[in-house]
């Protein structure tokens, strides 16, 4: 059963390995406190004076509160009209909230926004944000501008950005020409034009092809490490990009930060069990039968062209595949591979929109 | 405060650049509007020499029907660009889907405004002064007084009237469409401002009611003043009551025009519609 689970690593002091995080006491970068946001009716009293019928206000956020700290990648997890964006817009000064506060390397989304907007940069995926008859480099150019670059500074920002995301060949082709793998690769290199210490990604591999999603992975990854180190807000709905690059995930479900921790642990919460599957050679099926079936009484045994195969569940982190593997040495087997199922962060995702589901209902 | 101006022009110089950018990519369209100007002119041209040996108004600005035609339509077409660029601004980003990108930047809504009508501004002057240029040098129409003064004029008129248009844009930004602001000054001000005749034949023609309505509209204001420069060759002292009248709707329309636009971007960043259109 799912419930809302949110907790700071930094100061839980909980012993789970968590490879990724680094220095526990670092500075906050992006706060965000009891944020709320309903998109009110437009023209709601004229539609009233006029008796027109009218929609209900869109709650798209309700009370979310999380830090991003600095030099941490972020993810936010959850379907379509979650809240994703809106919370991203917000963080951008693009969307005022309802209530709450959001605050940007120290200073307010409303009343310092045009100090945020410098702290911050925005990669999105829709391609209709660019000047479509300006080159790659005009468009840059212009955005560089705005940001108060000057003109030499601009120019030699643009060369090593269009080199690091490998279009340098293109920066004298119109971006109606280019193909959206570029496009997306140019966004990502018009957000980081000022080299602001806060990212904001929405899905920014989606249009990617393999190599260049996982080269810009690699990308993303080192900004964390940088020094000054990037904070990074990253929206994604590939969940593997998600578990591969951040530190700490929230899971937002209408509105709501469901649950918010490190991948490992958000699986471990959601299902603390994995299965286990054992390859091995150099022992018969009656052979493992007898060793096993009587301690181990769950565990399936099959046999597929001389390599035979032990499946069992067990709790994350008990001692049962030592155990195992320990009686299969004595055993005189050789262990050929193994593999672990785990809850993915799906089905942490999408046990929390079941539990919402049926809230609704 | 000199910081300030300067960040602001370096500013307006980047939209001045990539709308020029823009402009040449679509290069026919350019050729096309200023031969368009070239047949304008012609074609009054010889509407006036329908008049000609029997011009015997009382109008004094009227005695060469192509003077102020010409000086009509130069002056109308910088007043347009005037009230409706702004407006134009907002939706053209918006529509294009680039106004998230340039609101992400660390500039003010109003800079961005401003800022990126300034190339509507620069086509035109270049399109109004094409007006002036074609009369002078094909069809021999000679311009008096100072050309000072009636810039001045047409500065302090294009100010009034883009209060109007930072109206427009706020409305445009709530709204979306249906500016109300740019429907009624574009119609109106060809109509009652003297643009194509006396405003004095509306009253002869349509009473005391009809003939008060060019009053209201600041465009008489400019077109006359400028006029009675270009025209009749009036100096800085005959032409102070224009003068000041302008300098009235600038102080009643300014101050309200940004209060107006405040609260507009105040309740599209609410309803998260500030990029819909």
């Amino acid at each position: 059963m799912a419930s809302t689970i949110v907790r700071d690593n930094s100061k839980s002091g909980s012993n789970i390995a968590d490879a990724k995080s680094s220095s526990p006491a670092r500075a906050i970068a992006i706060s965000i406190k009891h944020l709320s946001k309903t998109y009110p009716v437009p023209l709601a009293r004229l539609k009233q004076f006029f008796r027109r019928k009218m929609k209900q206000p869109v709650e798209a956020l309700r009370d979310v509160s999380f830090d991003v700290r600095e030099g941490e990648i972020f993810g936010l997890i959850g379907r379509n009209g979650a809240g994703k964006t809106t919370l991203t817009k917000i963080v951008a000064t693009l969307v005022q909230p309802t209530s709450g506060t959001v605050t940007v390397k120290g200073y307010d989304s409303v009343r310092e926004d045009e100090r945020v907007r410098a702290q911050v940069g925005l990669a999105t995926a829709e391609e209709r944000s660019f000047y479509w008859r300006l080159t790659a480099e005009q468009n840059l150019l212009f955005f560089a501008r705005l940001y108060g670059l000057d003109e030499a500074q601009a120019r030699q920002r643009i060369s090593e950005l269009l080199e690091r995301f490998e279009i340098e060949e293109l920066r004298a082709r119109r971006f109606a020409e280019l193909s959206t793998g570029n496009r997306q690769r140019l966004a990502m290199a018009r957000a980081m034009l000022t080299r602001p210490q806060v990212l904001l990604l929405d899905e920014p591999t989606r249009s990617l092809d393999p190599l260049a999603a996982a080269r810009a992975r690699s990308l993303i990854g080192s900004l964390a490490r940088q020094d000054p180190p990037v904070s990074v807000l990253l929206t994604s709905h590939n969940l593997t990009e998600i578990e591969e690059l951040c530190e700490r995930v929230a899971v937002i479900s209408r509105g709501q930060i469901r649950a918010l921790d490190t991948p490992e642990r958000l699986r471990t919460l959601h299902t603390p069990t994995e299965r286990i599957h054992i390859f091995a050679k150099e022992i018969s099926v009656a052979n493992a039968k007898n060793l096993f079936l009587q301690k181990f009484d769950e565990m399936e045994i099959t046999e597929k062209t001389g390599t035979l195969s032990l499946s069992f569940t067990r709790k994350i982190q008990d001692n049962r595949l030592n155990e195992v593997i320990r009686v299969l040495r004595d055993a005189g087997a050789e262990i050929v591979s193994f593999d672990v199922e785990r809850a993915t962060l799906l089905d942490v995702m999408e046990s929390y929109e079941r539990e919402d589901e049926v809230k609704a209902v | 405060m000199i910081t300030s101006l300067i960040k602001f022009l370096r500013r307006v110089r980047a939209f001045v650049i990539r709308d020029f950018q823009l402009t040449i990519s679509y290069k026919l369209e350019f050729f096309i509007r200023i031969m368009s100007i070239l047949f304008m002119v012609t074609t009054f041209f010889f509407v006036s020499q329908i008049f000609v040996g029997s011009v015997n108004t009382p109008f004094a600005q009227w005695r060469n029907p192509l003077a102020a035609w010409i000086t009509g339509m130069a002056v109308l077409n910088y007043f347009m660009t005037g009230f409706s660029s702004l407006a134009n601004a907002i939706r053209s980003e918006q529509a294009q889907g680039t106004l998230e990108s340039v609101l992400l930047t660390p500039i003010s809504v109003p800079t961005v405004i401003v800022a990126s009508s300034a190339w509507d501004f620069v086509q035109a002057t270049l399109y109004s002064f094409l007006y002036l240029f074609f009369g002078w040098l094909f069809f021999d129409v000679h311009y008096e007084g100072s050309i000072f003064l009636a810039l001045l004029f047409l500065v302090l008129t294009t100010m009034v009237l883009a209060c109007v248009g930072i109206l427009s844009a706020s409305f445009t930004m709530v709204f979306k469409r249906g500016d109300p602001f740019g429907i009624i000054l574009g119609t109106g001000s060809a109509l009652f401002s003297g643009v194509l005749f006396p405003t004095q034949l509306l009253t002869l023609y349509g009473g005391n009611i009809v003939g008060s309505i060019p009053r209201l509209l600041p465009t008489t204001y400019g077109l006359d003043g400028i006029r009675r420069v270009l025209i009749e060759g009036q100096s800085f002292s005959q032409v102070t009551q224009p003068l000041v009248t302008l300098l009235f709707f600038l102080l009643a329309l300014l101050p309200f025009s940004l209060w107006v636009f405040g609260r507009a971007v105040r309740r599209a960043k609410r309803e998260g519609s500030l990029i819909q259109f």
